[in-house]
């Protein structure tokens, strides 16, 4: 029993563990109080593209790059709502935390600023995940999808959900108000996500769009977690993993520097 | 006029300091008050300065309310030519893009119309600040006209920037002005309407969500907006023309097409028969004090 009354600080080694783990259990519990009525709003869109799409096709369209057209547009879907969430599960409780004041709790913690990007971007990243696999579930018992290759799904769905949800950390960052937050996903996040093949093969789209195309990394995610389930991709695999692994690397770098300066977080 | 010499003006009727109360009561024969403003029938003023509020709302904030829904009808308008437009489908004798944009203006008139008013009211509703709404003496029919008028104007100025955006790519001629403008307007007043509704009806924003991601959106994706009505398995034709969603896209489409899949003049009079019903659940909502008043 010290003098004070109260125990000595608690002593770590390099990395603060039970405080990450602190921080990715918040924001995970923050995205499961409102999984139901977030999840299922994007199931209930996710179903209305479909049928949609199933309704206005032509009859004398019957295979997208070899497939049938549902099973071309599912992980597509699943892709875009993924996505999505994983931008909006990181950027929405930062902005959130800044407007109410919250945000001096995860500035005063003994945590590093990789620690607090770790945290929220990898339980964004899970929320992403989560929600594309239940849209992919529920979607699965309606489409025959076919699984190519596990390992690629995995792969290109965590390497995508990073990417958003790191988007999405730099948003929080940046947004002071929700207007700005609401502007970068109207005009960046869902332009992205749509528009980078998502509904669509290459070849649909006019010869220099398909060449802008190619310089866009969320193509590339979209296309390789669609080669996962159909097996064949408009892309080379490897350049895929390669763009999206840096990209995610120097956003994360990005994200550390500007949350260690304070930028936009500390008076 | 100078700030000074307002304040001076609005401190004439008042008591100066150091005064005698009595002083204030009846100087040279003036009122220390004005009485309340003759209304006559219709509050003008009220009624202006709701719709003014409602307006301002959705202005102050237009890269949300205008500019949002311009881009997504167009990213729309992208992904199912692209994706849908190798086929070279041709509807009637116009392309599917041409076909597409009636409908995909007429769905964010939807979408809008309904948000303004619901967002309106319920925020009000949250905040605690729907007294300032209810106090004043704005009859129910003036609280139902000045609401619906904000929810109409941002149905159809949404309507308009993305029809403009359309107009710009793509050969969209005008069939028939008066039915654009019909279907317009009833499709906003609808919306409104409906939105009214929903905002007064629910008490939490989760409950205004479910209405939206449940009820309103769907409805907009499939009451014709991106295939023709045709295409639907027989037996869903006949509840497709039981929906008046259907009416208001068709309607909407024939002004710009010169096409239709349902009945023109059922349609018309339906949309308006169903805005008249629902102007009187409002404004029944509205007298009675549903959900509204403690």
């Amino acid at each position: 029993m010290d003098s004070a009354g109260f125990s000595p600080p608690r002593r770590f080694g390099r990395v603060n563990g039970r405080g990450v783990w602190t921080l990715y259990r918040r924001a995970l519990l923050r995205f499961l109080k409102f999984a139901l009525e977030g999840t299922l709003g994007q199931v209930i869109s996710s179903g209305l593209f479909l049928t949609v799409f199933t309704l206005a096709m032509p009859e004398r369209i019957t295979t997208l790059a070899g497939v049938e057209p549902l099973v071309f547009l599912l992980p597509g879907i699943v892709a875009y709502q993924g996505f999505h969430a994983a931008f909006e599960n990181a950027a929405f409780p930062l902005v959130y935390d800044k407007l109410e004041g919250m945000m001096g709790d995860i500035m005063m913690a003994p945590l590093k600023a990789w620690e607090v990007v770790f945290a929220s971007v990898g339980a964004a990243t899970l929320a992403g995940l989560t929600t594309g696999g239940v849209i992919l579930l529920l979607g699965a018992l309606v489409v025959p999808l076919p699984l190519a290759s596990l390992p690629i799904v995995l792969a290109y769905a965590l390497l995508g959900c990073l990417l958003f949800a790191l988007l999405g950390f730099l948003t929080g960052l940046w947004a002071e108000k929700w207007d700005r937050y609401a502007m970068v996903e109207t005009f960046l996040v869902l332009p992205l996500g749509i528009l980078s093949g998502t509904f669509f093969t290459l070849e649909a789209v006019p010869e220099l769009a398909a060449e802008l195309m190619r310089f866009n990394p969320v193509f590339y995610a979209i296309d390789g977690l669609r080669a996962g389930f159909i097996g064949s991709a408009q892309a080379p695999a490897a350049v895929g993993l390669a763009v999206l692994a840096a990209l995610c690397l120097a956003l994360f770098l990005l994200c550390w520097r500007l949350l260690a300066v304070g930028y936009k977080v500390r008076p | 006029m100078s700030t000074s010499e307002t304040e001076l003006r609005a401190g004439a009727g008042r008591p100066l300091p150091g005064a005698s109360p009595l002083a204030g009561q009846n100087p040279g024969g003036r009122q220390s008050h004005p009485g309340p403003r003759d209304l006559g029938r219709v509050n003008w003023m009220g009624l202006w300065t709701l719709y003014l509020r409602e307006v301002k709302r959705f202005l102050n904030v237009f890269t949300q309310t205008i500019l949002a829904p311009m881009v997504t009808s167009l990213l729309f308008l992208a992904i199912f030519t692209l994706a849908l437009g190798r086929g070279n489908v041709n509807f009637g004798d116009v392309p599917y893009a041409v076909f597409l944009a009636p409908g995909l203006i007429m769905m964010q008139i939807i979408q809008n119309a309904f948000a303004n008013t619901s967002s309106s009211i319920l925020i009000s509703k949250v905040q605690g600040n729907i007294v300032d709404v209810l106090m004043p003496p704005l009859s129910h029919f003036e609280l139902a006209l000045g609401f619906a008028g904000g929810g109409v104007t941002r149905g159809l100025t949404v309507g308009l920037s993305a029809g403009i955006a359309m107009a710009i790519i793509l050969p969209l001629g005008i069939h028939d002005p008066l039915a654009i403008l019909w279907y317009a307007l009833n499709a906003s007043l609808m919306l409104a309407l409906l939105g009214m509704i929903g905002g007064i009806w629910a008490e939490k924003f989760d409950h205004i969500a479910a209405v939206t991601n449940f009820v309103i959106v769907p409805l907009s994706f499939l009451s014709g907006t991106f295939y023709s009505i045709e295409r639907l398995p027989e037996s869903w034709v006949l509840v497709a023309h039981l929906n008046p969603f259907f009416y208001l896209i068709d309607g909407f489409r024939y002004g710009f097409l010169g096409h239709h899949d349902g009945n023109l003049l059922i349609g018309s009079v339906a949309v308006a028969v169903v805005n008249v019903a629902l102007w009187l659940v409002v404004q029944r909502m509205f007298a009675t004090g549903y959900k509204l008043k403690p």
